[in-house]
């Protein structure tokens, strides 16, 4: 499998702190793994995501998108990117169509294709039947399957996900992961964030565990555990960042 | 092209879907106008209309108190309202509690008093040309005053320019009674009637030309202040909604979506002013007609649209992107939505106050007028004032459009760095 994107060295220092929010961070994301960042609150999980989809610069380091095809810089690749944050990120007065047909126009999608899509994707995601009503009236979890669904109206070939099932019911995160692995059998590679450990394990097949700022751990769950005798994630991970409270 | 049209499209949505907000940018300018306006103009009446409403309280015991009146009604100046046998407190009172702002009392001494100066005078030219005896002066001291009742609410300068008028008509009687003593003492039985009325007629005109570079003649009023006034005020007043649009889509994290997005973050600027603009637009489009067309109908003056109408709508054009790159400005670096509107509602009131937007700029103190000429609302009035009042030649209109688009562009280049700073751009 080819590298999807090459991480080299990559701290970020935030303006007006000592610590570094991450610390010479290497490692390679190979096309179609699903890749759990896991850490305990603070770790710089965040950070690391939206340096990774642009949001924020790294102070150092160097970040190369496909280098075996034809390595490009990030403004490049954008058109390929998929980002769910953790908040909501729409518009609450729009419907899921007119959320889904704005950001759809933003990456140039064509109108009669655009309205295929939406089409497919609410009603993959349970949403049609709210598909003129205002969002800012729905569910959390209605709100974060819109939140999704606007994170892959491009069809994203890498696609990054910050918490995307925290505060949701049962069905609806049964239905977002679903999807998540269907698009990811499709090709889509996945980089994902989540306090859910049990949820992790059983979505993720790499595993990435980073604490104050520093790469501790990197592997296939399985090898992780056989590694560390651990017979789960959450066990692994509390053996590998302590117990302490982090607040 | 696509992507603009899209961004527009979602902002109109956005505007369409806040019906509370969209009902206040609308409705609150147009109750403003309307409010301001009604109570604003009785003041402007009371300085640009020919009559001057005054009670007149005669207790001369002679005819001159009649002649005086009849003097200021012939002016056609004053509307006379005559209410004799009344007490100097009762003068108050009924000033107090009616439409009226000033009363004259005329004492009951008052013709009494008018010949006897004369008489004094006239003998005292004649003593000075070698043809009368000495036997004046005492009787010229003693002369009772005129009494001016006034509201407290009347501005001193208006009073005073009363008391000016009411003295030429005096002087006039005192001269006209001085030299009738002069023809008496000459021994000519009375003054002849063309000389007589040539005391009143025969004053030198003055010329009234209003500095305007226009043909036509439009006279300030309350409509021609008040609704490019307050339609400058409701534009920058969009501080509340377009500011608070900007930081809520920061905070919900709409803008940091976009970073993630192929799609130039000055597209979502251009495209919400494009929109803000168009609100602004069409207010000031909907304020100039009420002003225009239904203000005459309850009993205002009918707004005057000036002759340079390109100069209006680019007047209007700079004013409406002036306001919008204030709240865009207010939105960038405003971390909460509180924030935004309570900063921007504060200061675009003090801008209207240093700015002339309720009272102008020329009732203020000298320095005030120069602060307030960093307010970029002074400036829009200004130009508003150019047109309207002034006739609205370019050369007239260049400081607005010099300072108004200095503004514009220093707005611009702070968003654009704060927006760099934190990475959107």
């Amino acid at each position: 499998m080819s590298a999807v994107i090459e991480i080299n060295n990559v701290s970020k220092q935030y303006p007006k702190t000592e610590e570094l929010s991450l610390n010479d961070i290497s490692f390679e994301i190979t096309q179609g793994t699903k890749i759990g960042i896991f850490g305990p609150n603070g770790a710089g999980k965040t950070t690391l995501i939206s340096i990774l989809c642009g949001i924020i610069r790294q102070s150092s380091g160097e970040i190369i998108y496909y280098k075996e095809n034809e390595p490009s810089v990030l403004k490049s690749v954008l058109p390929k990117i998929g980002y769910v944050p953790q908040d909501f990120s729409f518009f609450p007065e729009l419907s899921p169509y007119q959320n889904l047909m704005y950001f759809g126009a933003l990456y140039g999608i064509q109108k009669s294709e655009l309205k295929t899509k939406i089409n497919q994707l609410l009603s993959v995601l349970g949403l049609s039947h709210v598909i003129h009503k205002k969002v800012g009236k729905f569910s959390g979890g209605m709100k974060r399957r819109v939140n999704l669904a606007i994170g892959i109206i491009n069809n994203p070939d890498i696609l990054f996900l910050d918490e995307p099932t925290v505060g949701v019911d049962v069905q609806s995160k049964n239905a977002i992961m679903t999807y998540l692995e269907e698009l990811n059998s499709n090709g889509t590679t996945i980089i994902y964030t989540s306090h859910h450990m049990n949820e992790g394990q059983e979505f993720c097949n790499q595993i990435l565990l980073i604490d104050k700022g520093t790469l501790i751990a990197m592997d296939s769950l399985e090898h992780l555990l056989s590694v560390h005798n651990e017979s789960s994630l959450e066990a692994l991970f509390l053996k590998l960042t302590g117990i302490e409270y982090r607040d | 092209m696509g992507k603009l049209l899209a961004s527009i499209k979602k902002e109109f949505l956005i505007l369409i879907n806040d019906k509370v907000g969209l009902l206040l940018m609308y409705l609150m300018p147009i109750l403003l106008v309307f409010i301001i306006t009604l109570v604003q103009d009785s003041t402007f009446k009371l300085v640009n209309e020919n009559t001057i409403e005054i009670v007149v309280v005669n207790n001369d015991e002679g005819n001159l108190g009649d002649t005086l009146i009849s003097l200021l009604k012939s002016s056609g100046s004053f509307g006379i309202s005559e209410q004799n046998n009344i007490e100097p407190s009762k003068i108050q009172q009924n000033l107090l509690n009616d439409d009226h702002l000033l009363a004259i009392e005329i004492p009951a001494s008052f013709t009494q008093n008018l010949n006897d100066k004369a008489n004094g005078i006239s003998s005292s030219m004649l003593q000075e040309f070698g043809l009368g005896e000495d036997s004046i002066t005492q009787a010229v001291q003693n002369v009772s005053p005129l009494s001016l009742y006034y509201d407290p609410v009347l501005q001193e300068s208006f009073r005073f320019s009363i008391v000016s008028s009411i003295y030429s008509y005096l002087s006039a009687l005192e001269n006209r009674l001085m030299i009738e003593n002069l023809y008496t003492q000459m021994g000519f039985d009375e003054i002849p009637d063309a000389m007589e009325q040539q005391f009143f007629d025969n004053r030198i005109a003055i010329n009234q030309i209003s500095a305007n570079t226009s043909t036509g003649d439009v006279i300030p009023n309350s409509t021609q202040h008040n609704v490019p006034a307050w339609s400058i005020f409701a534009m920058f007043f969009m501080v509340i909604s377009l500011g608070g649009n900007i930081v809520k889509e920061r905070i919900s994290g709409s803008f940091i979506r976009l970073q993630t997005i192929p799609a130039s973050f000055s597209l979502v600027l251009i495209s919400k002013m494009f929109m803000y603009l168009f609100v602004a637009l069409t207010q000031l489009t909907v304020i100039f007609l009420l002003g225009k067309f239904v203000f005459p109908l309850i009993g205002l003056p009918s707004l005057s649209l000036p002759g340079n109408i390109l100069g209006l709508i680019v007047i209007s054009v700079l004013s409406a992107l002036s306001a919008i790159s204030f709240a865009m400005l207010v939105g960038t670096y405003a971390k909460t939505q509180e924030q935004a509107s309570g900063f921007g509602a504060i200061t675009v009131i003090i801008l209207a106050a240093i700015g002339g937007i309720w009272v102008p700029t020329f009732v203020m103190p000298y320095y005030l007028q120069q602060i307030g000429k960093i307010s970029p609302m002074h400036w829009c009035l200004e130009g508003y004032y150019a047109l309207f009042l002034k006739g609205g030649d370019w050369y007239l209109l260049t400081p607005t459009l010099i300072f108004l688009i200095l503004f514009i562009l220093a707005c611009q280049v702070l968003i654009y760095v704060k927006l760099k700073i934190q990475n959107y751009i």
